[in-house]
């Protein structure tokens, strides 16, 4: 490791340096896949072979079901950044109790669209303050506590709502805030673009780029992912912080449902659990972006581009296989991405000595 | 030697020295499995006296035909949990075994014993295709599940061409919930599942493999220092579990009507995980038994099963597995903060 470090690089050429670039730095190979999808799609759409015209406004209106996915990645960034095998499996679970408790308080209790998102946001945050509690303060592994939660929020959701989704007059209308928008300036040269993307995707990204780059609560989680023995005894509190990033995901997961029952125009208590639940997909994503299982690696550009790569990649397929088979389709082209990235990391690592 | 004494000191160092030489193996069961007995026997009880009904065999026996393919493929996934592995593919590869079998039967009207071979063979197929990348692509494990969970729904989702699967016919009754699914009252299904335990648990006790596994699951390189093949091991745990949930689909297939839809297996995948972190054994790896995941099937189904007869909104009973969960893993950790302290 540490020869491969020291030892200085004669004049390599061009190529080779793009390759380790290309295999060692997952913000570029995210990159190239995402021009290659992209050049592969519109080639196809000339070619004729789709149903519909791969173009800008295609792309941008796909970027609806960026929003749930990029911020759920970015809550298990910063789970899986603090270490100790961090995941949270609760999240598909938060959203589905925070958006019946959104439903709630914006449909049926009358309350101000504001006061209904600080609802929203301190529901998300006690259900992730549950979960860091367990996982900091007692110890549970958090593949054990996240998953116990998952099973408490989902069935609370279901018990509460009597499982019926709450759409009330208000809720209904709420569904413009998911409505595509023109840039008030620059207007008719961007395609539309969806209002969840400016009003609650883009500060997302902006606040956990921050809050991991420029705070030092954001470089103490670093090392305490790296190595929290190490971390511990250079003078940082380990439990608190830790148990911070737990909160952090139950507040990303709030604001997640307020945005599915925009989406819906109704709050389901399924939302976030039917199916495959959004858990799992929101750790394919972070995965998939460079986040390191095992700790202390990722970052917040690995998360927004491993998002578009999926959504433009599964916006493309359902045009060149429309209804059932396209959406059967996505889910191989998500299992086989993520194992041949994650294959990827095994074999960079052996190779050229760490991501 | 006497010099070592005072330095290790304090009684904890003398008793192990001279009780290892009679006890290298854990006592056969452990604490974990006669608190989860006295929970089970409790809520058994209670649920005795507020509904009479509980306690007859009609109520009892489809309560274990359920119980038998969580247990089932329990004792898999405590191997891979024992290596420290996990499996979240499971439920993607039952629902490929399930409906390969139900298209194979309807089709073909193949014989039971052909459909469950090939059901087993296919499970072999998933899980050996899972330990593969695992073992040898040195990718942690719930990366590589989670990738071919996606992909074993496709291929399913395909087999099944977006809708269900119908008019199977009853070869596999012997495994049903029916009067042909059971001697003396025990369920056919049940009765394959205590015999699985009861292999497992002596394979993993007291055979060198077995004990490998545990090896594998403490320290992976020292065990690997120490001789062991561990990419077989880990390969084999991941097999084996790919043949039980073979077995299992057939479980399910049976338990069900002569339609099979496209929600079969969803969800199955943390059903079986929170049977075996139930039972007591150790998501770190290096500690597990099969007998507790047993228990840990039985404790969840008899809640599930409790809160529908006592007409409680069915939805409740995940709520109470959750507690369950942060229950048994709570007092496992301040049981084992307790040792690490005396």
């Amino acid at each position: 490791m540490s020869t491969t470090a020291t030892a200085p690089a004669p004049r390599r050429n061009l190529f080779s340096r793009g390759l380790e670039a290309l295999l060692t730095q997952r913000i570029v190979l995210l990159a190239v896949l995402i021009v290659l999808v992209l050049a592969v799609m519109m080639s196809l759409d000339a070619a004729g072979q789709l149903s519909g015209s791969y173009n800008a406004d295609y792309l941008a209106s796909s970027l609806i079901s960026a929003v749930p996915l990029a911020i759920l990645g970015l809550a298990q960034l910063l789970v899986i950044l603090s270490g100790r095998g961090g995941i949270d499996l609760s999240v598909g679970s938060i959203v589905s109790l925070t958006g019946i408790f959104f439903g709630l308080a914006y449909g049926t209790w009358g309350w101000s669209f504001f006061s209904s998102l600080v609802l929203a946001i301190i529901v998300g945050g006690v259900c992730g303050a549950i979960n860091g509690a367990l996982v900091s303060y007692i110890g549970f592994p958090p593949l054990i506590a996240t998953l116990a939660t998952y099973y408490a929020f989902r069935s609370l959701a279901l018990v509460i709502s009597d499982q019926k989704p709450i759409n009330s007059p208000e809720i209904q209308e709420f569904y413009s805030a998911a409505q595509s928008i023109e840039l008030p300036v620059i207007g008719g040269t961007l395609p539309l673009i969806p209002l969840g993307i400016f009003t609650f995707l883009i500060p997302c990204v902006v606040i956990v780029w921050l809050v991991l780059n420029k705070t030092t609560f954001g470089r103490r989680l670093y090392a305490i992912g790296t190595n929290d023995v190490a971390a511990a005894w250079s003078g940082i509190n380990v439990k608190p912080n830790r148990m911070a990033v737990y909160v952090l995901s139950g507040v990303l997961a709030g604001l997640v449902a307020v945005v599915t029952v925009a989406q819906f125009a109704s709050a389901r208590p399924d939302a976030g659990t039917s199916g495959n639940g959004m858990a799992l997909p929101a750790i394919t994503i972070a995965v998939l972006g460079g986040v390191a299982i095992t700790g202390g690696i990722g970052r917040v550009s690995g998360i927004v581009l491993a998002t578009l790569l999926i959504v433009w990649l599964n916006a493309g397929i359902l045009l060149a296989l429309p209804g059932n088979d396209g959406s059967q389709f996505q889910l191989l082209a998500l299992g086989l991405v993520l194992i041949f990235a994650s294959l990827l990391n095994g074999i960079t690592k052996r190779r050229y000595g760490g991501l | 030697m006497t010099l070592e004494k005072p330095t290790t000191g304090g009684e904890g160092a003398a008793a192990p020295a001279r009780a290892s030489a009679h006890r290298i193996l854990p006592p056969p069961v452990t604490g974990q499995e006669f608190v989860l007995v006295g929970v089970i026997a409790v809520l058994w009880i209670l649920l005795g006296i507020f509904t009479p009904a509980f306690l007859s065999p009609s109520s009892i026996q489809p309560l274990l035909v359920s119980v038998a393919p969580i247990a089932l493929i329990g004792v898999g996934m405590t191997f891979i949990i024992i290596t420290a592995g996990i499996d979240v593919s499971v439920g993607g590869a039952i629902m490929l075994c399930a409906v390969i079998t139900a298209k194979l039967l309807v089709t073909y009207d193949v014989p039971l014993l052909v459909a469950v071979l090939l059901s087993i063979g296919i499970g072999i197929v998933l899980g050996v295709i899972n330990g593969m990348l695992i073992a040898y692509g040195r990718v942690h494990a719930i990366i590589i599940t989670f990738g071919t969970a996606n992909i074993f729904q496709f291929l399913a989702l395909r087999v099944f061409g977006s809708s269900t699967v119908n008019g199977i016919p009853s070869t596999l009754e012997v495994f049903g919930r029916g009067e042909a699914g059971r001697t003396f009252g025990v369920p056919h299904s049940f009765a394959i599942t205590i015999i699985a335990v009861a292999l497992a648990w002596w394979y993993l006790r007291h055979t060198s493999g077995g004990r490998h596994l545990f090896a594998i699951g403490g320290n992976t390189q020292a065990a690997r220092l120490a001789g062991i093949k561990v990419q077989p091991r880990v390969v084999l745990a991941y097999g084996l579990t790919g043949a039980l949930v073979g077995l299992a689909a057939c479980f399910f297939i049976a338990s069900g009507t002569s339609t099979l839809d496209q929600s079969i297996g969803s969800g199955r995948e943390l059903a079986v995980i929170a049977a075996v972190v139930i039972g007591g054994t150790s998501i770190l790896g290096g500690r597990g038994s099969v007998i507790g995941t047993l228990l840990g099937a039985v404790l969840v189904q008899t809640v599930t099963s409790g809160v529908t007869q006592l007409g409680w909104p069915s939805q409740l009973a995940n709520l109470f597995v959750g507690v369950f969960i942060i229950i048994a893993v709570g007092t496992d950790l301040l049981r084992e903060r307790a040792r690490k302290t005396s």
